[in-house]
């Protein structure tokens, strides 16, 4: 038995949904009012029907959707490059001319399918075909094909061409014009699946999964599972697209000030000037804050609790309401939950002594439900054994104590002594340019002092390369 | 003997999972008709017994283990054969199902794919089955009813071929196929012949981007063409003065 391309297991592979799409055109084409118009081909002395040009189908796909030249060329030319339309004056070459050349449509079983990708065996057969077709003349990029096959699957080779010369039997049953169009369809496929080297492969199938483990047994627990899941998915939470795209251009307006690529950084650009005072002014513990950092403590809860700055005047304004515990409590959570794994239990237990305990020194004010959970869940801690508790304090300190603060003489005061840093002037003679060093980079820094020398010369000629790479 | 019967059951396979794949190829496509369903299910019967047929003889011959070193490197290559046979007969058979469901015929608008095919598949058929004519006797909803056949068709078959895996000790790769490459071009006098004037219409298309070979051509046929012109002018020539 040759290695089977299909996924025997339960697991089946989807059509990809752009193909279902394109599938779904291609049979509204067919409509004998709406769709295509269609003519015959003449061929010397046979006539076959059901050929089109190239602008009857980017005009009818103009009149059906109303888009653009442009639009219905493009999706045109995915349908020649994806097989479902094959043209017939030039096989080899799959685009759409959006003039009077010929196409005609693909019959389904040689459709683009994820579900049922091309085997080897298939490819062997019609290569062997063709082989008897043209008395041993392929072209080369298929005798090199031929040949490799022959070694690969060498086992069943008598199969491929026993196979070969009954399928070339079977269509010679067939009248002429239906035997040009057979080959004509089966040559377009194998152009379309088995692309010529040069060309582009038009879809990636994904990784083969053969996990013939996870055989899924096809009973009534499979589909109860299968129907509560599809049932929660359709009770999920959605929002409207014009409303969150309303919040999206409202955040966007107000961060735009703060986007150092957007709005440019003051006083400059490292990465452009070398000058790393912007980063120095920024720095974690620093005596002044600049402006902008101030400003976005109050556009969220989150901005102030990440920036270390905001955070520590936080719990001193927090101090001074004498309801610090609640930081402190959050602060221990959010250790907990991002620390090592071995020392959560002491680490929850910690937090119960401190903040929990029915006398506790820093004892936080929790509703009752959710202070049972968590001693609930104290017994057998993990890692998101507070995550109630620490959400809870969370809404309390935005809700409660983060609008006073913004209000406050605290922050108000820092935001009044907050510095804009000054732009650098630049130079004052345009051409001159600027001396440029990058720093050396951690490899050299091991390596012995005359190589170092030497990778600084030829560093500082790249520098500005180099760092923009590092970016 | 055991081979012969084989072999001639295996050509017979061949054969019919040959026109199998061709009518299966023209589903859904204008020469889809009622008519190539029945065909289909025919067709497809007549495989299954077949290859019931071929798979107790099969497993019967492989597993007398008093058979010599050769006779079982044959068997064994006919075994390959045959799991290739039927590996390519469950593709079709589910694919035909899949392209059954997507373009059933009794609906109000059908929709079936303009390939340029109009003729009917009833010699295929007729090949596939070793009958002179075919006889249709089916009803009209047969394309929604023989769907359901097909997927407990479809079913044994993948049961069939499981059994087949288990109970029989084959490693395919250790057989040696006996045509060496390009074995098909030889004994092609039936084939390669009458196909060949046909086959030349479709190929001139990609024969142009071939440099040098339709040059080649034209000249060859101009100088069979004044050859032939010339012996009937002599002829002509020679019948006026006797």
């Amino acid at each position: 038995m040759t290695i089977n391309t299909l996924s025997q297991d339960g697991v089946q592979r989807q059509q990809m949904p752009c193909l279902t799409k394109m599938e779904r055109m291609i049979i509204s084409m067919q409509d004998p009012d709406m769709g295509i118009k269609l003519r015959n081909q003449r061929l010397l002395i046979t006539v076959i029907p059901h050929a089109m040009t190239g602008i009857d189908i980017v005009e009818w796909l103009i009149k059906k959707f109303s888009i653009s030249d442009e639009e219905a060329l493009h999706i045109g030319q995915l349908f020649v490059k994806y097989g479902y339309i094959y043209p017939l004056k030039e096989p080899r070459n799959l685009i759409l001319k959006a003039d009077d050349s010929p196409y005609r449509f693909q019959t389904p079983y040689y459709w683009m399918s994820t579900r049922w990708p091309a085997s080897e065996l298939d490819y062997a057969i019609y290569l062997a075909k063709k082989n008897i077709r043209k008395q041993g003349e392929l072209i080369e990029y298929e005798k090199e094909c031929y040949n490799a096959l022959h070694k690969r699957i060498n086992h069943t080779w008598d199969f491929v061409v026993m196979q070969a010369r009954e399928q070339l039997r079977a269509s010679k049953q067939r009248r002429k014009a239906d035997r040009i169009v057979l080959e004509c369809q089966e040559q377009a496929y194998w152009l379309v699946t088995r692309p010529p080297p040069g060309t582009l492969d038009n879809i990636d199938y994904g990784p083969e999964r053969r996990t013939m483990n996870t055989r899924v047994q096809l009973n009534a627990e499979f589909y109860k599972k299968e129907i509560e899941h599809n049932r929660i998915s359709l009770a999920r939470n959605r929002v409207k697209s014009s409303i969150c795209l309303e919040s999206y251009v409202k955040y966007c307006e107000q961060y735009q000030p703060h986007d150092p690529i957007m709005q440019g950084c003051l006083p400059s650009n490292p990465w452009i000037t070398d000058d790393i005072m912007f980063w120095n002014m920024n720095s974690e513990v620093v005596a002044v804050p600049t402006k902008l950092r101030v400003e976005c403590w109050s556009f969220s809860f989150m901005e102030l609790l990440n920036d270390p700055m905001g955070r520590k005047e936080f719990l001193t304004y927090l101090e001074k309401e004498f309801s610090a515990e609640n930081l402190c409590f959050w602060q221990a959570c959010e250790d907990v939950r991002h620390g090592e794994t071995s020392k959560i239990p002491e680490k929850v237990d910690e937090v119960y002594k401190q903040f929990l305990s029915p006398g506790a020194s820093r004892w936080v004010n929790i509703d009752s439900k959710t202070m049972e959970k968590t001693l609930e869940g104290l017994k057998h801690p993990h890692r998101f054994v507070l995550d109630d508790a620490q959400m809870h304090i969370y809404f309390l300190m935005k809700k409660d104590s983060y609008p006073r603060y913004l209000k406050s003489e605290l922050y108000k005061n820092l935001l009044a002594r907050a510095i804009v840093p000054q732009e650098t002037k630049k130079s004052v003679f345009p051409f001159m340019r600027r001396q440029r060093h990058s720093s050396p980079s951690p490899a050299l820094a091991t390596q012995t002092g005359e190589d170092d020398g030497k990778a600084k010369n030829s560093n500082s000629v790249k520098s500005n390369s180099g760092t923009a790479s590092r970016l | 003997m055991g081979k012969d019967e084989c072999k001639t059951m295996l050509d017979a396979l061949n054969k019919v999972t040959a026109c199998y794949r061709h009518l299966v190829i023209a589903l859904g496509s204008t020469s889809d008709s009622q008519n190539l369903r029945e065909e289909l299910k025919k067709t497809r019967k007549k495989a299954q017994e077949l290859a019931v047929a071929n798979r107790t003889k099969l497993t019967t011959l492989l597993k007398d283990k008093s058979i010599s070193k050769d006779d079982r490197a044959e068997y064994e290559r006919l075994w390959v054969l045959f799991t290739s046979s039927m590996e390519l007969l469950e593709v079709d058979m589910k694919r035909s199902l899949e392209i059954g469901q997507d373009f059933p015929l009794k609906v109000p608008t059908r929709h079936l794919i303009q390939t340029g095919m109009t003729g009917s598949t009833t010699t295929v058929a007729a090949r596939a089955m070793s009958v002179q004519n075919m006889k249709y006797e089916a009803d009209a909803s047969i394309d929604t009813v023989d769907l359901k056949e097909l997927e407990t068709e479809i079913a044994q078959v993948d049961q069939m071929m499981e059994e087949m895996e288990m109970k029989v000790q084959v490693a395919p790769w250790a057989v040696e196929a006996k045509q060496e490459a390009g074995a098909e071009l030889k004994s092609t006098v039936s084939v390669g012949n009458s196909s060949v004037g046909v086959i030349s219409i479709c190929e001139e298309e990609p024969k142009e981007t071939v440099e040098g070979e339709t040059g080649l051509m034209k000249v060859f046929a101009g100088i069979i063409f004044t050859a032939v012109l010339l012996i009937a002018g002599i002829l002509g020539y020679l019948v006026i003065n006797l």
